[in-house]
């Protein structure tokens, strides 16, 4: 632990150690945390957007209710959510950033199940089914790593001594689109009918952090 | 570090994570699927329990809070999605509710006392929870949860002795444990609750 990891990341920049579990910062890092600070600051910040939908042949409009009491529920998953991915792009342990990607996937289910349209919750339901599953390459990733190499740190895996099997990055890489990417392919368009735009914006941008981030992880080790 | 019977408990634990999703893909009822769904976590675990250390132990328990809690977003957004509600039965009430909760709760929370600690906390939980169940319970969650909080900040308390001065051990340990014991008796005592009623 003497030097910081200099690898595809770019030179250490700084890191915060709690005892075995060392937070770090990269210039590519850096950037991503940047990133998800911005947005997290939105989405404490701003207020929602308010949803019109236009009667189709005619120039008749009605305006979609918005609930204050789901939005505080709303705007504070996506709070959490910021949280979320702010602690999974800068963890240096495998263990870590897989706890911290899960919990992403647990507050992008939150951000929108305050809603009682059907479409919305049908997405939700399949979208949590999904992140529930990906818990298990996730974790399952993280342990093999554990086992085969006797370490979670990334400071340690980073290194050229340590090969990781390649079943493991496999699982891991499986776990994060499960828990972050899920809304990309299974019903992303379904859940941003859900009104409160800098909410649900919030999905898209943690999915899109954790997976530049594991990128990172993969290619590294 | 990967001995022979790491390679076989992982072909198992792959072909139980194959079983799992091919019967999840086969599954067409939600209900079942959040089931199966569970299930398939348990599969994660197992190779986390792989790994077999101490540090596989300290890792299982963060895994299946994670998995709890993403079981419980689904089971909510389930319930609503289908539009259930809790159905109201009228109140058990059998002969033993009527007669013994006082003196088995006063055991329970009296054994729980000499215990002490995590364990001793469950089993004079497990006296309250009954009791809260058979008499029935008022408006009381604020003074549980402050309850509570005391014996989270004592325990907290109790850590920095340990920390700053070791000499003073003893001390430290009955502290924590008695707040432990309040915590997590308070924490059950909460579950004695869970019965429906007006205070939801």
């Amino acid at each position: 632990m003497n030097s910081l990891p200099a690898d595809i990341g770019g030179p250490g920049l700084y890191a915060v150690e709690f005892g075995d579990i060392v937070n770090y910062f990269t210039p590519y890092t850096a950037v991503l945390f940047v990133f998800a600070l911005v947005f997290t600051a939105l989405a404490i910040a701003s207020r929602p957007e308010r949803q019109v939908d236009i009667i189709f042949g005619g120039d008749g409009y009605y305006t979609k209710d918005i609930e204050p009491a789901k939005l505080g529920f709303q705007r504070f998953m996506a709070i959490a959510c910021g949280l979320a991915t702010l602690g999974a792009v800068v963890s240096g342990d495998v263990f870590n950033f897989t706890l911290f990607t899960s919990m992403v996937g647990i507050t992008n289910i939150g951000i929108v199940a305050a809603y009682t349209n059907r479409h919305v919750l049908n997405a939700a339901f399949q979208y949590g089914i999904v992140a529930m599953i990906a818990t298990v390459p996730l974790f399952g990733g993280a342990a093999i790593i554990l086992a085969t190499t006797g370490t979670l740190s990334m400071w340690e895996l980073f290194g050229p001594a340590i090969a990781v099997p390649l079943i493991a990055k496999a699982f891991l890489i499986l776990g994060v689109m499960g828990e972050g990417m899920a809304p990309f392919y299974v019903a992303k368009a379904e859940i941003t009918r859900a009104p409160g735009a800098p909410y649900v914006l919030m999905i898209h941008v943690s999915s899109l952090l954790l997976f530049l981030r594991v990128t990172e992880i993969v290619l590294s080790m | 570090m990967t001995g022979p019977l790491y390679i076989a408990g992982l072909a198992v634990a792959f072909a139980g994570i194959l079983v799992a999703f091919y019967a999840i893909m086969r599954e067409s009822d939600d209900f079942h699927r959040i089931l199966l769904t569970d299930l398939a976590e348990i599969l994660a675990l197992v190779l986390i329990a792989l790994v077999a250390t101490d540090l596989a132990e300290a890792l299982i328990l963060p895994g299946l809070v994670v998995g709890i809690s993403e079981l419980m977003a689904v089971s909510e957004v389930y319930l609503v999605k289908e539009g259930l509600f809790r159905p109201q039965y009228p109140p058990l009430s059998i002969e033993v509710m009527d007669t013994a909760p006082a003196i088995l709760t006063l055991a329970l929370v009296a054994y729980g006392i000499v215990l002490s600690g995590f364990t001793g906390g469950a089993v004079a939980g497990v006296g309250a929870v009954f009791y809260m169940m058979c008499r029935g319970h008022d408006e009381r969650f604020a003074v549980i949860e402050a309850a509570s909080g005391y014996a989270w900040a004592l325990w907290i308390a109790a850590f920095f002795i340990f920390m700053v001065a070791p000499q003073y051990w003893l001390f430290a340990v009955m502290t924590a444990g008695g707040a432990l014991l309040l915590k997590v008796a308070g924490k059950m005592s909460l579950v004695g609750t869970m019965r429906g009623g007006s205070n939801e």
